[in-house]
């Protein structure tokens, strides 16, 4: 009954209600839209992070795989007998595919010139297969027959294309460290350029088919086993299951899961959470501040019948229940009407194809995608009513401090 | 010795603060109420009717005295006691009668019921009988803004009435009424008082009220000018 009353209560002044519900729902808009936007990014910067080489897993010699530091990929590659591993990954539910890979640090050259890279050698078949591909911005994509020696391909970045000066169907010269210690050199060509959509990466990117990168380190064994899944989500179950199956495999191997090899992913996720968060705090503090002087004007108008409320022996502990539940009843709808306001606004924003600038390192520009999800439609509504029952607050306070008699003459 | 007095206010005093002035409301008031009697407090206004109702209705704080209930001194009761007090054992009835514009008249009858905890059914059964003793029985529906003045004061005096109190407080009931409706008014509220038992303390300075009661206190400066009884 009390809840009843505070619902009616709200349609006393409607004017005034309509305008408190557009403030909670403008809030709650704000905080759906933020919230769709930064699990997109997120989605979206981790869907890049294993798309663009690391997969879901990595499926490494324990020996190479430190807690605090995640792959060292740097040494000579130690996973021999890999390609039984890799069979029985591939087995597995959930596995779309799996890679034996090479990381490849030295030198690209042409000419006269030489620049650093930093490349990877994968199976070319199981690379498309995984959905690894980077995007080719000219000649084409590496054979998926295995190169004979002398016919060695290579797809160059971008940015490392341009400034080694080389051009698709040319040769260039890879050097790097051989297994044993040595420096070896491998002719390659061009077949290739492509971006990775980013612009720090394109100008040391290099990938090579994986047994052109054994050739080039003198060696049968990988780095580690790049494994895709069909589902994100599935990354947890599917690192538990492959370290289970290969718990006897020699060498002895660890698994590791994308976040923890993309500390970059995490080191972003943390700026743009406290970021979103501040904003968030921000709106949250407004609506709050703004409900609390609607609610106050509400009780400040009514003292002469809240004095009568107290006066036939409603307690001050209900009236302040009432309050806080006509506050709550403020929350709920404007909740409610901020979740539609927030999903029409996601559509027009999504049929509009707003396109957004290059976000910092990148180099093409991002349509502005949102993910508003059923569960965030709920939480909002509840942390709109737990802000308006914030909001409620000083109201209450004032009521417990009004005296009776004083608040049945109260003009 | 005498029987134990329903209420009793022994040495009241309230000031209240007009900017930097003190103004005394009550100087010193010594009040006695028996139960089922009724007393009429009459006085000019500024006399101290509004104030001495509501220091015995427990609605505020005296500045010197004290007031018990059922010999109880209300001077050591908490505000919890003093609410459960009001809403068990006292009634209400307001001259601009207070009730609850969003609720019907049913529903404000059923309130004070409600708010004690006193479940649907029985609220629901009590609040329809105490309107039908008010001659409200076809009105349960309607809210306050759909009734008359003498209505909504009817409603009122049912929603006084409702937890069956011993003492009701009436400040000045008829006055936002026209005087045949005032009269219906008294009529009714008489009534209750011959047939329930309930006591009354009606503050007015209505005529028609004070030529019908047993008792009238007459209240001037703050101070009791007069307690007649007839």
């Amino acid at each position: 009954m009390l809840a009843l009353i505070a619902l009616r209560n709200l349609a006393r002044n409607r004017r005034r209600t309509a305008l408190a519900l557009l403030v909670v729902a403008a809030g709650a808009a704000s905080l759906l839209l933020t919230a769709g936007f930064v699990r997109h990014s997120f989605n979206g910067l981790g869907e890049a992070f294993i798309r663009g080489g690391l997969g879901h897993l990595e499926v490494i010699p324990a020996s190479r795989l430190s807690a605090e530091d995640g792959p060292d990929r740097v040494g000579p590659p130690a996973f021999s007998d890999w390609a039984e591993a890799r069979r029985s990954i591939e087995a597995m539910p959930h596995v779309l595919g799996a890679s034996g890979a090479i990381v490849l640090h030295g030198l690209v050259g042409k000419d006269e010139r030489s620049l650093p890279f930093i490349g990877a050698g994968l199976e070319p078949d199981r690379e498309r297969r995984m959905g690894l591909q980077v995007r080719v911005r000219g000649g084409r994509l590496l054979s998926e027959a295995p190169a004979a020696e002398g016919e060695d391909e290579a797809l160059l970045g971008l940015g490392l294309a341009r400034q080694l000066g080389a051009r698709e169907g040319e040769l260039v010269t890879l050097t790097a460290l051989a297994s044993d210690g040595t420096l070896n050199a491998l002719d390659v060509r061009v077949v290739g350029l492509v971006t990775t959509g980013v612009q720090d990466l394109d100008s040391r990117f290099l990938r090579v088919q994986l047994l052109t990168a054994q050739r080039l380190l003198a060696t049968e064994a990988v780095t580690s086993i790049i494994v895709m899944l069909d589902a994100t989500d599935e990354t947890r179950p599917a690192a538990a299951e492959i370290a289970r199956q290969l718990q006897a495999h020699e060498p002895r191997v660890a698994v590791a899961d994308w976040e923890a090899r993309a500390p970059f992913y995490g080191q972003v996720r943390r700026l743009y959470a406290g970021i979103f968060g501040f904003l968030g705090t921000i709106v949250l503090v407004l609506v709050t501040l703004s409900s609390s002087n609607t609610l106050l004007m509400t009780v400040m108008e009514r003292v002469r019948e809240i004095g009568a409320l107290l006066a036939i022996g409603t307690s001050g502990g209900q009236v302040v229940r009432m309050i806080v539940f006509e506050a709550a009843w403020l929350g709920l709808l404007g909740g409610v009407l901020g979740g539609a306001i927030g999903v029409a606004a996601m559509s027009a924003i999504h049929a509009l194809g707003i396109q957004t600038p290059p976000p910092p390192g990148a180099v093409e520009p991002m349509e502005l995608r949102l993910e508003i999800l059923p569960a965030d439609l709920l939480w909002v509504s509840v942390v709109m009513v737990l802000v308006l029952a914030l909001a409620a607050l000083l109201p209450a306070l004032r009521v417990l401090r009004l005296r009776i008699a004083e608040a049945l003459v109260h003009l | 010795m005498t029987a134990e007095a329903l209420v009793e206010a022994t040495g009241l005093e309230r000031r209240y603060r007009l900017g930097r002035i003190d103004v005394p409301a009550l100087r010193g008031v010594d009040f006695r109420l028996e139960r089922g009697e009724s007393v009429v407090v009459a006085g000019p206004s500024g006399s101290g009717k509004s104030t001495l109702l509501n220091l015995l209705g427990c609605l505020d704080e005296p500045d010197a005295g004290r007031v018990s209930f059922e010999g109880r001194d209300l001077s050591r009761a908490t505000a919890a006691e003093k609410t459960r007090l009001r809403r068990r054992r006292l009634g209400f009835v307001f001259q601009s009668f207070h009730l609850i514009p969003v609720l019907s008249a049913l529903e404000n009858v059923d309130y004070p019921l409600l708010i004690d905890g006193v479940s649907r059914p029985i609220r629901r059964a009590r609040a329809e009988a105490a309107l039908a003793a008010v001659g409200l029985a076809d009105r349960l529906g309607h809210r306050p803004d759909q009734l008359s003045g003498g209505e909504r004061q009817r409603v009122a005096i049912a929603r006084a009435l409702v937890h069956d109190p011993v003492l009701v407080f009436a400040d000045e009931p008829t006055a936002n009424l026209d005087s045949r409706t005032g009269g219906a008014v008294v009529e009714l509220l008489s009534k209750l008082n011959t047939e329930r038992g309930v006591s009354f303390v009606l503050a007015t300075h209505d005529p028609a009220i004070m030529e019908r009661a047993a008792r009238i206190v007459r209240l001037a400066d703050g101070r009791i000018a007069d307690d007649t009884t007839r």
